[in-house]
């Protein structure tokens, strides 16, 4: 890991609050949200749908559709450069060169009337003020780049003619056409069968190395969590419950969330009678945020105070820059077995 | 929230009775929901009412409004919508020889440059839409006389309106107008000529005719009692025509109620009929698939491509429609024998997809008969898009009604039908729009709101069908 | 893609062959002949002229007869017109309403677009809420309406102005063509605008709009490179059907503005069923329905690549 970390943030994102209006009433589905992504490193954001995890990068890009959509406060900075609140045009010079994203469905997420080469080299002309020649030139060696066979002749065909996992290739291609600092994928293996999850999930660490780019990877899957980021951020019911360095949040799982999301997944080691066990019930709706913490009506440990006040961000002392926004680490709340608490030092690894 | 210190007690564990699978909404079947949904579409519930106020018009209308619509109103012709009018009781109309002045020269001495405009232009005597009978002071040095008429006062001697006739002599100093009159202002100019040309001098006087009718044709509509007792010169209550009257002077109100019987008779027997058939196809070729479906489909496909207009045309020759017939029936059945293809498509590929569904399996593995599946499980779930084609069906029928109806290959006249009454007013349109726009409001409004009414009810059942995925 | 246009082309000489048949034996069964208009007939006479258009024939010969000569190209000749070729009446008219059916389309397709692009961009803001009532009321209201609204309005126009600037009726200047073609188009256009409407709201939430946007496109760029082209695609599909639609509808807008087009010959014919006229107009018109469809279909497979390519 790097020492001068907090020097080194190239995106740093302050209490980010988003709303939509829908015809029921205002979606707060975005509350207070902060993070910051190191250069060349992986933040991995993960929650299950709805948490807000989309919203929140969607947000920062400026896609966000407004109205209904409405960034209620905060402020996100690359390289110290507001990023917020910034008119189409001005949006336009940081879209696409200084971040590029990726989507979760490769299928849908192209132009069905447009070829391949032509949707890569159209960022290069925008930006790059390319001729079309040279933009298709290089948009074929971007092809080449992610590992796509005879791309060439692949940049000439149009999207239906793509198998889902060359298409998420073609995507990458496309969102590092102008060499951007961070990639956000907003979960780009999700929409892919497992085999070539794994492809896609390699081209992208090795993309990383190469390029020296700092990637923003969305996930509800922690199997891909373990094995691409460096650090993490839990989100539920539209704020970060706990956030740390990666081995810190596996090995100290400080919020009974990240606890159930750890039980709930498969894994080839422990006991092998050991079950799944799902998270019961559903989050909560955020029309009307509750008061209390989010995760209280679902929590095993729930606590009096747990209902009616909203849990600090507490630092868990014995970790780098690692916080749960739990009641349970407060010094006063009682000891539980499974979770890592500042006042009971025991390691629950494994 | 956090200035307050959490106290021991905070930290005991919560007993909340907060339940975490909760079913927070009502369970609704899928008619209920669909009925919410249509009734929160403020259009379609505005066409809900046009559409009952319709079926109220066509079918209690003539109930309060007990006129013949084909008893024609001869005194009130192309008459626009207005307040009950009256008229002037009046004899036989007598022959008027005019006035000849003895004492002034039919032609002058000389001709001189110019000459006075005509003084003291007056109605002889009461102008009536019978007559309108004009007499003026004659002009020294004119041989004759122009008579012009024009809707409004004339800005210039070029802007006299209709010539209507000259006099030749300048002692002829009378004129009577019998041309096409009506209860309105008309501005009669008189201008003096030498025999050939006029003088560019005129006089303008403005004569609105009253209303009249014989004693002869009041008796006969029974507007008096008796043609001996009654007086002439009273003056007489005429018909009431809120909507005016047709080309025919026929009250076009009564016409109207009368037409929206047939427009809608067979707007909606039609499409209700040729649903019904196509029903009854497409859930065959669909349920069996197979040869028999692409047999079927096949036909189906042959009378699409048949040229419609041809084949109605032919439909009404073929039945020989005779003198007193409407050809209605005619019409309703080539519309049904022409039209129901499209609903047997619709119904078939709805068919095919849900025979595949699971339920239609389990239902199967249980032992039910055909008869049993298509009535309990197939018809009812492809009620909802049959629904919406029959409510697209109505203006579409309506339409074609009308269209045929106004070429002249509809309905046959004297029944009156929207699209008859529109090609009988198309033809008195620059001087009476009312004999069109009546008939065309009508057409336009019933379609307007089967349209939105459809557009609801695809609204409301689609997104059910939506959620239930 | 040529073997899919000949695959086409087949299935549109099929359909013309059904549509001459099924015309044909429909026409014979109708009671009555081109002759029995002419009363003052005597039998001799009748039996002549039965002679010299081959009606003495068996209805089957007749109809073998009408084929070779239909293959041919030869429609025969009118029984009430004077003896005029069916070929000729069709040269001299075809183009008139064709001309008119082709501007029509042409105003209802690209008024479609343009207004159903503008609803979509203003959705649910003055602009829209007033071009979509009146797409209503243009769905609502008859063909012929709008031509007798279309006429008045000239009229007006003409007495404003003070002197006969757009014609009224008629045909033969690019002037007498407007006013007929763009009230023929007015209901097509209406169930365009709103077909595209649908489609362009529908292609907003498209996941590859929100690419386009994550590429740092400016919003033009959107509109024109990646939205309107696929929102496009829904409304070629409809043209093919809408183009016998606006055909039929010419009927009336010929009658209504006094157009020498073929519309007013092909009912006259049915009415005295001149059978050679019928079979001439039907199997002309049938034919150029079918190939307009092509058309548009082969013309939808160079805008969508998924067709063209499959």
């Amino acid at each position: 890991m790097v020492d001068d970390k907090t020097h080194d943030r190239i995106l740093e994102v302050e209490n980010l609050s988003v709303e939509f209006s829908t015809y029921g009433g205002d979606v707060k589905a975005v509350r207070g949200v902060s993070f910051g992504v190191n250069r060349g490193e992986t933040l991995a954001i993960v929650g299950e749908s709805g948490c807000g995890k989309s919203v929140t990068v969607q947000s920062i890009m400026g896609i966000i559709p407004m109205p209904p959509g409405r960034i209620t406060g905060g402020s996100a900075r690359l390289n110290g450069m507001e990023l917020l609140g910034l008119s189409a045009k001005e949006s336009n010079k940081f879209r696409g060169v200084q971040i590029g994203m990726i989507f979760q469905d490769p299928m849908t997420s192209l132009n069905p009337t447009m070829t391949i080469g032509d949707q890569i080299a159209e960022t290069l002309r925008v930006h790059r003020n390319k001729s079309y020649k040279e933009a298709s030139a290089l948009a074929v060696e971007l092809l080449e780049k992610t590992h796509i066979p005879e791309a060439e002749k692949r940049a000439k065909q149009y999207p239906f003619e793509f198998s889902g996992g060359m298409l998420q290739r073609a995507m990458i291609a496309q969102s590092l056409a102008c060499n951007p600092s961070v990639l956000i994928a907003d979960e780009p293996t999700t929409a892919l069968d497992v085999t070539i999850q794994a492809q896609i999930l390699e081209l992208m660490s090795e993309l990383q190395r190469t390029e020296n780019m700092s990637i923003i990877l969305i996930t509800h899957d922690l199997a891909v969590v373990a094995k691409m980021a460096d650090e993490v951020a839990v989100m539920y019911a539209g704020q970060i419950v706990e956030s740390g360095a990666v081995d810190d949040i596996f090995y100290h799982s400080s919020h009974p969330y990240t606890l159930g999301l750890k039980k709930a997944m498969p894994r080839n080691t422990g006991e092998r009678k050991q079950k799944l066990m799902p998270i019961i019930g559903s989050p909560p709706d955020l029309f009307s945020p509750p008061t209390g913490c989010g995760y209280f009506a679902r929590c095993p440990y729930a606590m009096k105070i747990c209902e009616t006040r909203q849990p600090e961000n507490f630092p868990i002392v014995q970790d780098d820059d690692h916080h749960a926004m739990c009641w349970l680490q407060h010094e006063d709340a009682p000891v539980t077995k499974e979770l890592h608490q500042n006042h009971a030092s025991i390691d629950h690894a494994g | 929230m956090t200035d307050v210190t959490p106290t021991a007690e905070d930290f005991s564990p919560a007993t909340s009775s907060i339940s975490v699978e909760q079913i927070s909404r009502p369970s609704l079947s899928y008619w209920q929901d669909a009925w919410i949904r249509l009734k929160k579409n403020t259009r379609a519930i505005i066409s809900l009412y046009i559409v009952l106020s319709l079926a109220f018009f066509t079918l209690l209308g003539p109930i309060f409004w007990n006129v013949d619509p084909s008893l024609q109103d001869l005194n009130q012709i192309s008459q626009a919508p207005s307040l009950p009018k009256t008229a002037v009781l009046v004899g036989q109309y007598q022959r008027w020889s005019g006035i000849v002045l003895e004492d002034f020269p039919a032609e002058p001495a000389d001709y001189p440059d110019s000459v006075d405009a005509v003084t003291d232009l007056r109605p002889f005597e009461l102008a009536t839409t019978q007559q309108v009978r004009l007499v003026w002071n004659p002009v020294v040095g004119a041989a004759g006389y122009n008579i012009y008429r024009n809707q409004r006062l004339p800005e210039n001697f070029n802007d006299l309106g209709l010539p209507l006739g000259s006099t030749y002599g300048g002692n002829e100093v009378s004129y009577e107008d019998r041309l096409s009159l009506e209860s309105r202002p008309y501005y009669y100019a008189v201008v003096p000529t030498d025999g050939l040309d006029e003088y560019e001098v005129y006089t303008v006087i403005e004569v609105t005719p009253s209303m009249i009718i014989t004693l002869a044709e009041a008796s006969d509509r029974q507007l008096i009692k008796d043609a001996n007792v009654a007086q002439t010169g009273t003056a007489l209550k005429l018909e009431f025509h809120p909507f005016g009257t047709d080309y025919l002077g026929r009250d076009m109100l009564a016409r109207l109620m009368q037409g929206a019987r047939v427009s809608l008779f067979i707007g909606i027997v039609a499409p209700f009929i040729y649903v019904i058939m196509g029903i009854v196809y497409g859930g065959f070729a669909g349920y069996f698939g197979g040869t028999i479906d692409s047999l079927l489909m096949r036909f189906a496909d042959f009378v699409v491509a048949l040229p419609f207009l041809l084949f109605m045309i032919l439909f009404k020759i073929a039945f020989g429609i005779g003198p007193g017939e409407s050809g209605i029936f005619p019409m309703l059945i080539a519309l049904v024998l022409l039209l129901w293809p499209a609903t047997a498509r619709l119904v078939r590929g709805q068919v095919l997809q849900i025979r595949e569904q699971g339920y239609i399996e389990a239902a199967r593995l249980l032992g039910a008969k055909p008869h049993y599946l298509i009535l309990r499980h197939i018809i009812p779930n492809t009620m909802g898009v049959i629904l919406v084609t029959l409510t697209f069906a109505v203006p579409a029928a309506i339409f074609t009604e009308a269209f045929l109806s106004f070429i002249g290959m509809g309905v046959a006249p004297p029944t009156p039908s929207w699209g008859s009454m529109c090609n009988e007013g198309v033809k008195t349109m620059l001087s009476h729009p009312h004999e069109l726009i009546f008939p065309a409001v009508f057409i336009s409004i019933t379609v307007l709101a089967f349209n939105l009414l459809g557009d609801g009810l695809t609204e409301a059942l689609d997104s059910r069908m939506r959620s239930r995925e | 893609m040529l073997a899919y246009t000949l695959k086409r082309l087949l299935a549109g000489v099929i359909t013309v062959w059904f549509i001459a048949t099924a015309t044909f034996i429909a026409m014979h069964q109708v009671p009555g002949d081109p002759l029995m208009n002419d009363k003052a007939v005597s039998a001799e006479i009748r039996k002549n002229l039965e002679q010299k258009y081959g009606l003495d024939k068996p209805v089957v010969e007749q109809y073998f007869i009408f084929l070779g000569n239909m293959l041919e190209g030869d429609f025969g000749i009118s029984f009430t017109q004077q003896n005029r070729r069916v070929n000729d009446i069709i040269r001299d008219h075809f183009p008139v309403s064709a001309t008119l059916g082709i501007l029509a389309v042409f105003f209802a397709a690209s008024g479609g677009i343009l207004w159903g692009a503008l609803t979509a961009i203003y959705r649910n803001r003055t602009p829209d809420i007033v071009i979509m009532f009146l797409v209503i009321l243009g769905i609502s209201v008859p063909s012929f309406v709008f031509a007798a609204l279309g006429q008045l309005l000239l009229v007006n126009i003409n007495s404003l102005l003070g002197q006969s600037v757009i014609p009224v009726a008629g045909w033969g200047t690019i002037s007498h063509m407007l006013m007929p073609s763009l009230v023929l188009g007015l209901g097509t256009m209406a169930l365009l605008t709103r077909l595209m409407r649908s489609s362009m709201l529908e292609i907003v939430n498209e996941d590859y709009i929100k690419t386009a946007r994550a590429k740092g496109l400016s919003p033009m760029r959107i509109f024109f490179r990646h939205q309107l082209r696929n929102a496009i695609l829904p409304v070629i599909t409809v043209l093919g059907p809408q183009i016998a639609a606006i055909t039929t509808g010419g009927f009336v807008v010929e009658l209504v503005f006094a157009i020498p087009g073929l519309g007013r010959y092909f009912v006259q014919a049915v009415q005295q069923l001149d059978y050679t006229v019928i079979m001439g107009t039907t199997v002309f018109y049938g034919a150029f329905l079918v190939l307009m469809v092509i058309i548009v279909d082969v013309l939808y497979g160079f805008v969508d690549p998924r067709v063209r390519l499959q």
